[in-house]
């Protein structure tokens, strides 16, 4: 119990740590939202891990649940929003994104 | 615990691939599978509704809508990486591991002991998802609400006048 949920911080970070990167250095919309997922998924398991060291398992659950929901409709959403641009710019690619750029 | 730290690494290994892999198929698959790691994860923390709603919404539902996008913007081509990225990230990944090692480390004894605050007993799961937490399920079902809303407008076929 004491420095188990460590242990999972410490994955949680690496995976946040990947998910930012991909963020930053990728160019393509489906795999920029990839890193996302990544992020989330590190987002639960600090979710879990954090309140796993209270020992009050119920709740954390409760809070995941809840998250993956909202993962759920948040990539519902930007699928959606994916499949849109690339019918207007006729490209995956992020840098065709600039027509609003003054 | 050693079976816990190879189902960590597993997952990852299989979040680095999904970022890494060039064919968008194979990085949505190994997604997939770096969110059955985690619902084992799950299973194994002792939180099996958590982990049945992991492997079964996150590695199941998310992965279809995953692959029924890229199978409908397939046409437009390939979008060309630029290789820096892929070539600097081992040495990020190295550099950022180093760093968490050595952060968790000097935390591992700083951090003060949570105080545990035991469940009541004979508490379910049940109540504890529908009666202590009362209003934020309501905005839960409002992000529902608001997910179906967003994709039915953004999918509004437009008028014959415009």
């Amino acid at each position: 119990m004491s420095s188990t949920w460590i242990l999972y911080m410490a994955f949680a970070a690496v995976l946040l740590g990947v998910g930012v990167y991909c963020l930053l250095a990728m160019r393509n919309l489906i795999k920029l939202f990839i890193g996302i997922e990544v992020v989330s998924k590190g987002v639960s398991l600090v979710l879990l891990a954090t309140v796993c060291a209270k020992g009050n398992i119920l709740l954390a659950q409760s809070l995941v649940i809840t998250f993956i929901v909202v993962e759920v409709c948040l990539v519902a959403t930007a699928l959606a929003i994916i499949i849109n641009i690339t019918r207007h710019t006729k490209s995956l690619d992020v840098r065709k994104l600039t027509k609003l750029r003054g | 615990m050693v079976l816990q730290i190879i189902l960590l690494s597993l997952l990852v290994l299989f979040a680095v691939m999904a970022i890494l892999l060039r064919d968008l198929i194979k990085s949505a698959i190994s997604l997939a599978l770096a969110s059955l790691c985690l619902g084992i994860i799950f299973f194994r923390m002792n939180a099996p509704y958590a982990g049945v709603f992991e492997i079964s919404v996150v590695a199941g539902l998310i992965t279809v809508l995953f692959i029924l996008t890229i199978a409908l913007t397939r046409s437009e081509g390939e979008v060309r990486e630029s290789k820096a990225a892929l070539i600097i990230f081992p040495l990020v990944f190295i550099a950022f591991l180093v760093v968490d090692i050595l952060v968790m480390k000097s935390l591992l004894h700083r951090v003060p002991a949570l105080p545990a605050t035991p469940e009541a007993a004979g508490l379910k799961f049940g109540e504890v998802l529908w009666k202590q937490r009362t209003f934020d399920l309501v905005g839960q079902v409002l992000v529902i609400l608001a997910g179906v809303f967003a994709v039915l407008a953004l999918f509004r076929k437009r008028n014959k006048d415009e």
